[in-house]
């Protein structure tokens, strides 16, 4: 009874994993980490003065290389590493009721201090660390060989696309249609990103992805879309403009990914392997179940009660 | 003495007394030592100790019992006015709740947290409420203490109301009592109401309020009869007596007074000592002019009595402790594991908060610009929340302890209560623990201790009732060397009074040659000597016949009252042979002989005692000769005949065939005494029963002297008949691994052939026997036994090659037999050891004449110096003290009263219903709670190192990724209802298989289902399911955008179903109920996950909807679910086919045995068709 299961489970999964590897291989993925490429030479041994300083002009054009062809959708991520968004004092410094409601405005409650009220007294929406330290660098792209000649309009420029990269239930109903920033970022540290005061929150959807707090110190966020196919070896400029302050902890990786999508996401090759690997070790078990029951067969004696 | 029916018995009773009726029953011969008292005083009583101050406090008659005045130390006697309620004493309402609904709220708690473990989550969920170190929402953290204590305290209140109804019922129960400064009214008073030195009435039929001393009865000789069923189990009359002064005096007058001094009150039911001051005389009163709180009054119209102890100190109470609270074998263990579990705990804490210091001592630096860590408050300037790396360590490590405390599961607790309760209601409901002869049903009276009926190792039976069905019967008789033993027909017979027809209570089979012998004869001398041997049987008794109406108005039915059950069914057999005793009074007996009322005076009696082991009576008979008639045990009988060698070699070949029959067999002899032999005798007889010291001694000497040349008439067998099959349960229990010890009030003989007839004993055993009548005689005996051990051990290790072998294998199987009075010598005493060491080695003990606290000191030794389960088992109040010595305490609900019954831990009808019990419920309780305890404990850690491991992802901030919720649910709902039915209703074997293989009760005894190793190989699955669940998810979500809420969820749900589907695994016999369980409550999780995801002022809004709608979510839950019960499959596979145990080979066996059934059933299919 036990081997044929264990047979059977190898059977299994094996196909899986390889599916899974397959699928996993067809992802494009083009990581470039700016951090300290985006910091120039001269400023790299304080690299916090050099992003506090706000008189430097931050932006940075680098190029990159497409290596096989993306299909579209092409999704851009910015990458973090080593920032705890499940430190406790961080994930829980938010209130969703002031979030939703605009009468609940003043529910900052204990969780969001020391981000609750502002030097005036008022409350500060949204509050708490998590609004408060708002990932703000940007990104922009453009096709670097492939420059428009007279008369043809060539390909479509590299628009990315902001919308949708929420989910409809953060739009719908966990981000208020009539709740505006107020108080935003105006303290006397600054942590992120500015809100556009004028846009309720549940227009905010840049707001909303980093709020879904990452569930692991390295991890990416959407930050947008482009519908365009790129072809392998195409050169692509990024224009990063690098404001977040990833410097003043460390190991503060910053990158940004283009990816396409597969049907089990990213490219990540370990589920493939996984399976291969339990479906072999259960073909291997089996196997040795077997042998072990051929070389030592159930003995007489071992029906006997003792 | 013990409820025990001795064979010959009679010291219990003291005969009528004749003419002088003032004077004092003559003090019963006792034991040395009244063992009664030995589970609590060592102390061997010198007669000569008695103190002056005792002296001069009582009249020196009272001698028999002084003891326990010498016991009560300095023995402040309590004198009651008789007539004047005094409120100095405890008045005699009784109380056995213990709340009332005032103190329930405060007591209750304070008994629940009485356990450490609730101890321990009130002190976490005390920490959870500061707010720097609160990890759950306030009300989220109380709900599982909340929980648990809510049910425990529903539990207990619903027990003490009932407990309040009964006392309520008990003490508003009416009694007459006198009214003040009347003579003769008695209006009804609540029993609460009454007080010390009130004088009550009681009726016939009626049960006695209080602890009262007689002071007259509705019999002019001041007898009273008592039913002691209540006390001690005991159902036939008792006789006690009001002094003649007292009765005198109330016949005259009415009136009563007299200031009564008696002893403190005290648990001991057999004695008591008083004195009582009337006139200006000091009226001596000893244990038969008591009549107890709880006893009957029974065929005597009224009694009259003052009460000296009321209430609580009445000795039915004082004796009535209640069972002291039991706690199972699996919950003692289960300590240890907590504390290793605890260990664990304290460790992954101080692992977290120590990582955490470390990771703040690194980034010293930057806390105040990281985003995620933000330092300071800027409107205040200060630091907000943080206090220092070493204070962070220290609230690191308490929050640590809030989010890993389920570690040490809080819902065990309750889980293992409800299986209980669940397995108790099968036990009940299980149709072969179901008498149908007396429609007694199997009752679980302690709930706590069920998995303990699975590890049982020492039994401990009392016999008579137990065993035996406690109906004796006269079987056959040998008479004059001729055997009668072919009684068929039960003819009843009848005489008749006043032309009234009385037939005795219960006709007896007769052999029709002895009949038509008995009729035709009297003339012959065969005749004669058949006549004489019946009257012997009549006479020679202390029975009192008592004529009871029947519903037919010409028709009485004689029922014979004794102490003896024996002398019971010989006087029931004289009566259907035509020789009926129809009236005793003090002085002479009258009996019908065949028609013919003849008057028979009693001049003497020579009660039974252990030395003679007989009993005779010196009869004036009708024929104006003086006759001495005399039964007795066989060994002293033939001691003291007359040499007539033929017939008794007869009787003693006939009654070597009746014992191994395992009758109960009794010698009947007699004597004509000439004149001057008979003169000689009355003398001495007056002096002894008159003398004032040592007057049992005398008796004794006047009884051996007049003795002898008896003349033997035969001899008879009694059965007492064994219940059914209780030596087909007995052997069961025996080849399950168990040893049988029988703990009797019988005496030796009785006891061995009893040990005989239920195959206890056999006849290749060899037997050691200890009675001895001193310490130091002990000591030889037992040391001697040692020696005969070792010696045989010897002897058969040198004859079988195999050393390893045990005295039982090698043939060589031996029987203790220890008596009570030895056991006076040796328990609690430094010889208790020796016998230990002997009993031990012995495969059979037999204890006979032992006193109840000797039950329980005999259980006591093996309880306390060996790590063995105990199970006791008995049926009358005799039994209480063992019963609740033992681990394990059972009740026969039968016959005797309902004192066994209270006591006992589960009650039930037979004897034979224990192997079902043990083997079969037993074992599947202690399979199934083993099984629970292991799984609840993996499984919580299965979930604690899951949270564990994800810390080390939080900057070691222990941030959970599963919601607070799905936390606190994990072990209250997510988990929790499988274990809970399958620890009800999983089965490992079938009844049939169990009951077929005794020896698979083996594996409770050998702890083989919950023991420290499985306890490491369940942490270790743990530890390796809870890599699985975790690292799986890691790296396949390793730099994407997965979110805290959903990796959650997933791992929520992932631990769910790997921890089910462990269980589903190990279920052996699925049914519906079990499926419903398993996979709806995984089913449940899913739903509780949606509605968690589904309100928005949690975190995780939405969560779940997204993730379900990936394909990674699902291929993950796969492989988690593969990889990590591969190896759990594995390896119980693996030890299934090479390291099979016994319940695994007879589990292959069952296959085996329902395929060859279905091949069977399909072969004759194919040959029809």
């Amino acid at each position: 009874m036990v081997i044929p299961v264990l047979a059977f489970v190898g059977l299994i999964f094996i196909p899986i994993g390889l599916a899974c590897i397959v699928s996993s291989n067809k992802v494009v993925e083009v990581v470039y980490r700016y951090d300290t490429k985006c910091v120039p030479g001269n400023m790299l041994h304080n690299k916090v003065a050099y992003i506090q300083n706000a008189s430097i002009d931050k932006t940075c054009t680098r190029t990159l290389k497409i290596p096989r062809d993306m299909k579209r959708p092409i999704y851009i991520y910015y990458q973090l590493d080593k920032f705890y968004q499940n430190h406790r004092r961080y994930s829980t410094s938010r209130s969703d009721a002031q979030l939703r409601e605009p009468k609940a405005a003043g529910d900052v409650a204990e969780f969001c201090k020391p981000e609750a009220f502002a030097a005036n007294g008022r409350p500060i929406v949204p509050c708490g660390l998590i609004a408060w330290s708002l990932f703000n660098d940007t990104y922009s792209f453009a096709r670097r060989n492939r420059l428009p000649r007279d008369g043809d309009h060539g390909p479509p420029p590299l628009t990315v696309s902001k919308r949708g990269i929420s989910w409809p239930s953060e739009r719908g109903h966990l981000f208020g249609k009539n709740v505006f920033p107020r108080n935003f970022q105006n303290g006397s540290l600054v942590g992120g990103g500015q809100l556009d005061p004028r846009k309720p929150l549940s227009e905010q959807e840049d707001l909303m992805v980093w709020m879904r707090t990452a569930a692991l110190p390295r991890f990416r966020k959407l930050y947008g879309r482009m519908e365009a196919d790129l072809v392998a070896g195409e050169l692509i400029t990024v224009t990063v403009r690098n404001s977040y302050n990833s410097y003043s902890y460390a190991g503060g990786e910053k990158a940004v990914v283009l990816s396409t999508a597969g049907w089990l996401g990213g490219r990540n090759g370990f589920l493939g392997r996984a399976y291969v690997v339990v479906g072999m070790a259960c073909f291997l078990l089996a196997l040795l179940l077997t042998l072990l029951c051929l070389v030592f067969p159930m003995k007489e004696e071992h029906l006997l009660l003792r | 003495m013990s409820s025990e029916r001795p064979l010959l018995d009679a010291t219990a009773t003291t005969p009528p007394t004749p003419a002088a009726a003032s004077r004092l029953p003559p003090s019963q011969p006792e034991p040395p030592v009244r063992a009664d008292h030995l589970g609590f005083s060592v102390e061997v009583p010198d007669p000569f100790r008695r103190s002056r101050r005792d002296n001069r406090d009582q009249p020196p008659d009272l001698s028999a019992s002084r003891r326990e005045l010498q016991e009560g130390g300095d023995c402040e006697s309590r004198a009651v006015v008789v007539g004047e309620p005094s409120a100095e004493f405890s008045g005699n309402a009784i109380r056995t709740a213990k709340y009332s609904a005032l103190t329930f709220l405060p007591r209750n708690l304070f008994e629940q947290f009485r356990r450490l473990s609730y101890v321990y989550f009130l002190a976490i969920t005390v920490l959870n409420q500061l707010p720097q170190v609160a990890v759950f929402g306030r009300g989220a953290s109380v709900l599982p203490l909340a929980f648990v204590l809510f049910v425990t305290a529903v539990k207990d209140a619903y027990e003490d109301f009932r407990r309040h109804r009964s006392d309520r019922r008990e003490n508003n129960r009416l009694a007459a009592v006198l009214a003040p400064q009347t003579a003769s009214e008695f209006p009804p008073k609540k029993w609460k109401h009454i007080r010390v030195g009130d004088v009550v009435r009681v009726v016939s039929s009626e049960t006695l309020p209080a602890d009262m001393v007689l002071l007259a009865t509705s019999d002019s000789t001041g007898v009273a009869h008592v039913q002691t069923v209540n006390l001690d189990g005991e159902t036939n009359l008792k006789t006690r007596y009001a002094k003649q002064e007292t009765q005198l005096r109330f016949s005259h007058n009415g009136g009563v007074g007299g200031i009564l001094h008696c002893e403190r009150p005290n648990r001991n039911i057999y004695g008591f000592q008083a004195y009582l001051e009337i006139d200006g005389k000091r009226v001596s009163l000893g244990p038969s002019n008591i009549v107890l709180r709880g006893c009957e009054l029974k065929n005597t119209s009224w009694a009259i009595g003052v009460v000296v102890y009321a209430g609580k100190e009445t000795k039915v109470m004082l004796n009535n402790s209640g069972p002291p609270s039991k706690r199972s074998r699996l919950e003692t263990q289960l300590n240890r594991e907590t504390v290793i579990l605890s260990i664990m705990l304290i460790g992954m804490c101080t692992t977290a908060s120590v990582l955490a210091g470390i990771w703040l001592l690194n980034h010293r630096g930057e806390l105040e610009f990281t985003q995620f860590f933000r330092e300071k408050d800027y409107t205040t300037g200060k630091n907000y929340n943080y206090y220092g790396v070493g204070m962070q360590i220290f609230i690191t490590f308490l929050m640590a302890v809030i989010v890993y405390q389920v570690i040490i599961p809080i819902s065990l607790y309750i889980s293992m209560e409800m299986v209980r309760l669940g397995q108790a209601y099968f036990m009940g409901a299980d149709k072969d623990l179901y008498d149908k002869s007396s429609r007694s049903k199997f009752q679980c009276r302690a709930l706590n201790i069920n998995e303990d009926l699975g590890q049982i190792k020492y039994v401990f039976s009392d016999k008579t009732g137990t065993l035996t069905e406690n109906k004796m019967e006269f079987q056959c008789a040998s008479i004059h060397g001729v055997d009668y033993s072919s009684g068929k027909d039960t003819r009843g017979y009848s005489v008749v009074v006043d032309d009234l027809l009385w037939t005795p209570k219960v006709a007896v089979r007769t052999d029709p040659q002895l009949f038509k012998l008995l009729r035709n004869g009297g003339t012959n001398v065969e005749g004669k000597l058949v006549l004489d041997f019946f009257l012997a049987l009549a006479v020679c008794n202390t029975i009192v016949p008592l004529v009871v109406d029947t519903r037919d108005p010409r028709q009485k039915l004689i029922d014979y009252q004794g102490e003896s059950p024996d002398e019971q069914a010989l006087a029931y057999a004289a009566a259907s042979y035509g020789i009926v005793l129809v009236e005793r009074t003090s002085g002479y007996v009258v009996i019908d002989v065949l028609g013919d009322r003849q008057r028979f005076d009693i001049l003497g009696l020579h009660e039974f005692d252990s030395d003679r082991k007989r009993m005779s009576v010196i009869v004036g008979c009708p024929d104006s000769t003086v006759k001495l008639y005399a039964k007795g045990a066989d060994s002293s009988m033939f001691g003291i005949t007359n040499k007539e060698l033929d017939s008794v070699r007869a009787t003693e070949a006939h009654l070597h065939k009746y014992s191994s029959l395992g009758l109960r067999t009794l010698v009947v002899g007699m004597r004509e005494l000439s004149q001057p032999e008979y003169e000689e005798w009355q003398s001495a007889y007056e002096n002894a029963s008159t003398a004032v010291l040592g007057r049992g001694n005398l008796l004794r000497s006047v009884a051996v002297n007049i003795e002898c040349n008896i003349h033997i008439l035969g001899a008879t067998g009694i059965e007492d008949k064994l219940q059914d099959g209780v030596p087909e349960a007995i052997e069961s229990l025996r080849q399950a691994g168990m040893k049988v010890w029988i703990l009797t009030g019988d005496k030796q003989e009785t006891a061995i052939s009893i040990g005989y007839s239920c195959k206890l004993l056999t006849n290749d055993m060899t037997q050691i026997v200890i009675n001895n009548n001193s310490k130091e005689s002990c000591k030889k005996s037992l040391e001697e036994a040692i020696a005969t051990i070792k010696e045989l051990r010897v002897t058969s290790t040198l004859d079988t090659l195999n050393p390893v072998l045990s005295s039982e294998s090698a043939g060589v199987v031996l029987a203790l037999i220890v008596d009570g009075n030895s056991l006076v010598y040796i328990l609690e005493t430094e010889l208790q050891e020796e016998l230990f060491k002997v009993a031990t080695e012995c495969s059979v003990v037999l204890c006979c004449r032992v006193a109840p606290l000797q039950k329980a000191g005999i259980v006591a030794l093996i309880k306390n110096r060996t790590d063995d389960m105990t199970l006791a088992i008995g049926d009358g109040a005799n039994d209480v003290s063992m019963i609740q010595m033992a681990d394990v305490g059972i009740g026969i609900s039968g016959q005797e009263g309902g004192q066994a019954v209270m006591a006992s831990d589960f009650s039930m009808g037979q004897f034979r219903f224990l192997v079902p019990l043990l083997l079969v419920h037993g074992h599947w309780n202690y399979q199934r709670m083993g099984y629970m305890i292991l799984y609840n404990f993996y499984k919580n850690a299965t979930f604690v190192l899951v949270l564990f491991w994800y810390v080390l992802y939080t900057a070691f901030t222990l941030t959970t990724a599963i919601s607070e919720w799905s936390s606190l649910l994990y072990t209250v709902l997510y988990t929790s209802l499988p274990t809970i039915v399958v620890g009800i209703l999983d089965k490992d074997l079938s009844k049939s298989t169990l009951l077929a293989y005794p020896k698979l009760y083996g594996s409770g005894q050998r702890n083989e289902k919950y023991n420290l190793n499985l306890f490491v190989l369940n942490m270790v699955e743990a530890l390796w399911q809870s890599l699985v669940v975790i690292y799986i998810p890691y790296f396949a979500y390793r730099q994407s955008t997965i979110d805290m809420s959903s990796l959650g969820d997933l791992w929520a749900l992932a631990s769910v179903i790997v921890v089910n589907m462990q269980l589903a695994m190990d279920i052996i016999r699925w049914n519906w109920i079990i499926h419903a369980f398993v996979w709806g409550t995984i089913a449940a999780t899913a739903i509780c996950l949606f509605v968690i995801d589904s309100i928005w002022f949690l975190p995780g809004y939405g969560a779940i909807y997204h993730l379900m709608g990936t394909g990674l979510f699902w291929l993950l839950l796969l492989i988690i679910v593969a990889a990590a019960m591969v190896p759990h499959f594995v390896i119980k596979a693996f030890t299934e086919h090479f390291r099979p145990s016994d319940i695994q080979i007879a589990r292959e066996m069952e296959k085996f045995e329902a395929l060859n059934q279905v091949n069977r059933s399909e072969i004759p299919m194919r040959t029809l068709s």
